[in-house]
């Protein structure tokens, strides 16, 4: 079955299990996206974004139902093969914690590439290059932990990018962050994300974001509603 | 509010079983090797003091005697003409039971009628009229005999039925008259494997004619008198000792040995302390926020410690417990081990029961206590420094232990500085050399983590050059985490360091007894006589066969040996008489020049040579004097050389037959060398020599001497062995907590990778080469720190505890069998957490923070 969206969800269920209780998080989600369309995801919190973020990239599987991406019914491949198509299609900013505490900033956005690559000299200038984009140009080196919340996000931004995927997800990008820095990386998300006519999903609290959403979807009684 | 506090710490804890279980673990293990040793070694020797407690009742001294016995006369001279009462004649010797699993039984020849102060325990538990009728029946029936109650069950013998068993003499036939029942299991151990009689069955049996072992005496502290009259009428080869010194001589003879077994036990504990020490860390620092908010509530800085105290406590009290049962089967299991080895090296010990005594468990639940509570102050404190506003992250906690980390490196250089000043200005003491090996090891384990992070900075370039950031990553996951990883890796190093000190040492060791006993087997065939060299026929016998070997056919000439004992510096003395031709005197490996008349002087002369265990425990230099006890009073012995010899570490003296026989009774031979002709099969030269021979009497060619020597080299070492693999398992154990928990922080983390896209092998993968290079990096580490520790082990703590020089061999095998051991350990350690972390949904991992 071929789609034009980008994204296609078909009657999706997930549900928990907790101390013996099955607890329904989604019941037959239905949802297209149409590819470089930016949509915001609104909710109570335990309403289930982060868990539909999740089942979008794979990184949880459904009870049941489809999530077509590019065409691939990603629900249909092994734990292995949907890691594999995450690192090629997907990424991923999460609200806090993003960056891996070990590596560098500059090796933080070359570990994507060279998942799915051999990293060349391009590459490092690519980074290069994207950093400047987002004035880090002097923390190359830095490790994550020296760098402000706001740089972080950022650094995440840059991370979520590099490989050029077909669809972002963010959960909740600005939680963490004060009114002005939350506006500068929603910005940033923005020119970048839509410049480069790429899909994206973004769970979030934020109004702001509101005005430049696509589609404004809230999850309510465990469905996908259009506000 | 503390009802709640120590609420909220119970739940923390339930939630954690895993981290529970281990430091538990680790406090057991850690007392369990410590007091099996204890246990297994005071049993020992206290089964051998308590034996002769039990049989010689109250008696205070004990007249004792070389090979050649006491002359029954001395006993009733004594009690008839000197008029001395309390007196006990003793005849005591080994006999092999034919029927069940030929145990061997101790034959304890009395005399049923001698005053009541010198009865023996079990005497004293029979009612009067059965003892006095049964021990006539004693008297007055040949071969008739007692056994205990239950020894006679288990063997399933009657009243008056008859048993045999086998002697020098050859098989005997006795006659069960009777059995005596014990109160208490002591006695039960040792009345297991007794056989009683008179003294008349004794010497017939065991072939003593009027011959004594020993004499028991009770001599009231204020009879000063007695004690001179008895010094008085003893001759030459009898020595009168108080029972006390005996039990003290006994103890004093094993010192070294258990000393050396103790700080085994304590290595244990240390590395046991490192995986407590790292469990309570991951406790606390699990716990920053709760912590935290705590503070905030209003919990001051002494309740959060006192809190973290109980916490410690609580898992001190458990796992000491755990470990004191632990610690009683497995002395169960090293008490046979450490009995045989001193049954082996030191004296006779009959029955070994595992003694637990309060004093004991007490020892045990002091270290298990404190050695938690040492461990567990630093992150008690650290608990108290957490602020309520401002939470640290796990990075920013990481810059305070890197700082930390500084400082620890300069009191670990000052550590082991120390540790090789003591080493080197220790003097004689064993436990000062032992001190500073743990000196030693503790600086380098302090040092660890520093050393750590340099050698990851070079790894991550060398990985980082062929693998990119994925292989970057195990290096920079190791330093990021130093705190967890330093110790792990801490612990890891100072059990493999131990292992390749002891194994050089071992090895060393090996080498150079090898070598001794290969030069001190000159001859071609060897004839051991053994028996007791008490039988008058003895001698005699050996002379005839002597004299037949020597008009073999092919038989080119004999060297002799006698070991026996005499008495030295009033010490009973082992002493090894020799007969040598040139071949045998190249066999003596000398401790420094020797004269060219040397072998004519210790022919002709009055002189002496003595083993270098002997010169180093009794400070003996050339030239010095050695008193002798004759029939015709004491003779001095000069000291002409001082020679290798491995065969026992207390030493022993050795003389020229001339000499002996100038002053002592002939014995007979213990060992005759034969020297073939060149060209003589001595396959057909060693089964001529055999049908000369008894039962008695064994010949050995000398590779077979060889072979069995090095088998009892190796068997003396495995209870060394078997402790330096406990402390590796502590290890191990150790390295597998910090992993877990070092994993367990990191979840969020892993959660992060996976969602960029990493699969789950290469999470295993990246794991896996993390906890190896730990393990390799432990065991770089190791290598010059192994090698320290072989060097004091060599040079200062065996030399001083059994006085053995050795030449330090290097073997390189041994090193890399170290670093294998590391790698692999942590390896092993490092598969369940990888495969747990892999395994971890990448949603849930994210779900956590
Ligand atoms: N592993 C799990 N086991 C049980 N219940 C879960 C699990 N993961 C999520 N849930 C439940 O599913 C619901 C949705 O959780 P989710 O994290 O997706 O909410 P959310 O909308 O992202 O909330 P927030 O805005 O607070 O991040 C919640 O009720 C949560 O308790
Ligand atoms: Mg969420």
């Amino acid at each position: 079955m071929t789609t034009d969206a980008a994204i296609s969800i078909q009657k999706l269920n997930k549900s928990y299990q907790e101390s013996g209780q099955q607890h329904a998080v989604f019941n037959d989600l239905q949802l297209d996206v149409k590819r470089g369309e930016f949509i915001v995801l609104l909710g109570r919190s335990g309403s289930g974004k982060s868990t539909f973020l999740n089942l979008l990239s794979g990184i949880d599987p459904p009870d049941s139902g489809k999530v077509i991406i590019n065409n691939i019914d990603i629900t249909g491949l092994s734990e292995h093969d949907r890691t594999l198509f995450r690192r090629h299609h997907i990424g991923f900013v999460f609200q806090s914690y993003n960056l891996i505490p070990t590596l560098t900033v500059a090796e933080n956005l070359l570990l994507p590439l060279e998942l799915i690559k051999r990293v060349s000299r391009k590459d490092h200038d690519h980074v290069e290059e994207l950093l400047a984009k987002l004035k880090l140009s002097d923390r190359l080196d830095s490790y994550p932990d020296r760098l402000s919340g706001g740089e972080q996000q950022r650094v995440a931004i840059a991370r979520a990018l590099i490989h050029d995927p077909d669809v972002i997800l963010a959960d909740e990008p600005t939680g963490n962050l004060d009114l002005d820095t939350a506006e500068q990386v929603l910005e940033l998300l923005d020119i970048l994300v839509r410049k480069a006519g790429k899909t994206m999903i973004m769970a979030t609290h934020s109004q702001e974001v509101i005005g430049k959403a696509d589609r404004v979807l809230s999850i309510h009684n465990k469905t996908l509603q259009l506000r | 509010m503390s009802a709640i506090l120590k609420r909220s710490s119970r739940n923390f804890l339930w939630q954690h079983p895993w981290q529970l279980a281990l430091a538990i673990l680790g406090i057991a293990l850690g007392v369990a090797v410590v007091i099996a040793i204890d246990l297994a070694m005071e049993s020992s020797l206290k089964s051998f003091n308590q034996a002769s407690q039990a049989m010689s009742g109250t008696a205070t001294h004990r007249i004792i005697a070389s090979d050649g016995g006491l002359d029954e006369k001395l006993y009733t001279g004594l009690r008839v003409e000197r008029g001395i009462a309390n007196l006990a004649p003793i005849v005591t010797g080994y006999v092999k039971l034919v029927q069940p699993g030929e145990d061997n039984f101790k034959l304890i020849g009395i005399d049923p009628f001698i005053e009541k102060s010198l009865h023996a325990g079990w005497q004293n538990g029979q009612s009067e009229s059965f003892s006095r009728d049964l021990l006539t029946r004693l008297l007055s029936e040949p071969n008739s005999v007692l056994l205990s109650e239950k020894t006679a069950q288990q063997l399933h013998l009657q009243i008056n039925d008859q048993f045999k068993v086998i002697t020098d003499q050859g098989a005997q036939q006795l006659k069960l008259i009777g059995l005596f029942s014990v109160n208490d299991a002591v006695a039960e151990q040792i009345s297991a494997k007794l056989i009683i009689t008179d003294i008349a069955t004794a010497q017939e049996v065991l072939g003593l004619f009027g011959r004594l072992s020993s004499i028991d005496i009770v001599i009231e502290p204020d009879d000063p008198g007695t004690l001179a009259a008895i010094q008085q009428s003893l001759p030459g080869s009898a020595l009168l000792v108080s029972i006390d010194s005996q039990a003290e001589s006994m103890r004093e003879m094993t010192r070294a040995f258990a000393i050396n077994l103790k700080a085994l036990g304590l290595l244990s504990l240390l590395v046991g302390m490192f995986l407590i020490y790292n469990t309570m860390t991951f406790l606390v620092m699990q716990r920053r926020r709760l912590i935290g908010s705590l503070r905030l509530l209003g919990v001051t800085r002494q309740q959060i410690f006192k809190l973290v105290i109980g916490e410690a406590l609580l898992l001190a009290l458990i796992g000491t417990v755990v470990g004191i049962l632990l610690g009683i089967a497995l002395g169960q299991g090293l008490l046979y081990l450490i009995s045989g080895t001193i049954n082996a090296i030191y004296f006779r010990i009959d029955a070994a029961t595992l003694m637990i005594t309060p004093l004991q468990i007490g020892k045990g639940v002091l270290l298990g206590i404190s050695a938690t509570l040492l461990a567990v102050l630093p992150p008690a404190y650290e608990a108290t420094q957490l602020s309520a506003v401002k939470v640290l992250a796990r990075s920013q906690l990481e810059l305070g232990s890197r700082r930390l980390i500084k400082t620890v490196g300069l009191i670990s250089m000052l550590l082991i500085i120390g540790g090789l000043v003591t080493a080197w200005f220790s003097g004689q003491s064993i436990t000062l050399g032992l001190a500073s090996i743990f000196l030693i090891l503790f600086g380098f384990g302090l040092l660890t983590p520093a050393i750590t992070l340099l050698f990851t900075k070079l790894f991550e370039r060398v990985f980082g050059l062929f693998l990119g950031i994925l292989g970057r990553l195990p290096a920079r996951m190791v330093a990021a985490e130093i705190s967890r990883t330093g110790i792990a890796i801490a612990a890891l190093m100072i059990a493999v360091s131990a292992t390749i000190g002891m194994d050089l040492m071992i090895g060393s060791f090996r080498q150079t007894v090898a070598q001794w006993v290969h030069a001190s087997l000159p001859a071609d065939l060897y004839v051991s006589i053994l028996g007791d060299k008490m039988t008058a026929e003895k001698a005699l016998s050996d002379h005839q066969l002597k004299n037949e070997i020597a008009k073999l056919a092919g038989v080119q000439m004999l060297s002799s040996a006698l070991h026996t004992k005499l008495i030295a510096d009033d010490q009973l003395t082992k002493i090894s008489v020799f007969e040598l031709n040139e071949a045998s005197k190249q066999g003596f490996i000398f401790k420094h020049q020797v004269a060219d008349d040397l072998w004519a002087r210790f022919d002709n002369q009055q002189s002496i040579i003595v083993t270098e265990p002997y010169a180093y425990h009794h400070a003996v230099k050339i030239g010095q004097k050695i008193r002798l006890k004759t029939d015709q009073g004491e003779q001095a012995f000069e000291v002409i050389a001082i020679y290798a010899d491995y065969s026992g570490d207390q030493g022993h003296l050795a003389m020229s037959r001339q000499n002996y026989q100038r002053y002592w009774p002939d014995l007979g031979y213990s060992g005759i060398g034969v020297y073939a002709k060149a060209g003589t099969d001595l396959k057909q030269l060693e089964s001529r020599i055999n049908q000369l021979m008894t039962t008695q009497q064994t010949v050995k060619s000398n590779q077979d001497i060889y072979k069995a020597s090095m088998e009892v080299f190796e068997q003396t070492f495995t209870i060394t062995e078997t402790l330096r693999w406990l402390s590796a398992a502590i290890a191990f154990v150790g390295v597998f907590s910090a992993l877990m928990a070092l994993q367990f922080e990191r979840t969020r983390q892993l959660g992060i990778l996976r969602a960029i896209g990493i699969t789950s092998r290469q999470l295993t993968v990246l794991i896996i080469s993390e906890t190896g290079l730990m393990g390799l990096i432990a065991g770089l580490l190791a290598i010059p720190v192994g090698f320290i520790v072989a060097y004091v082990l060599i040079f200062v703590v065996y030399q001083r505890s059994f006085g053995w020089t050795m030449a330090f061999y290097f073997d390189a095998g041994v090193l890399y069998q170290g670093v294998a051991l590391a790698f692999i350990a942590a390896l092993l350690a490092g598969i369940f957490p990888a495969m747990k972390m892999a395994q971890t949904h990448p949603a849930e991992a994210l779900r956590t923070e």
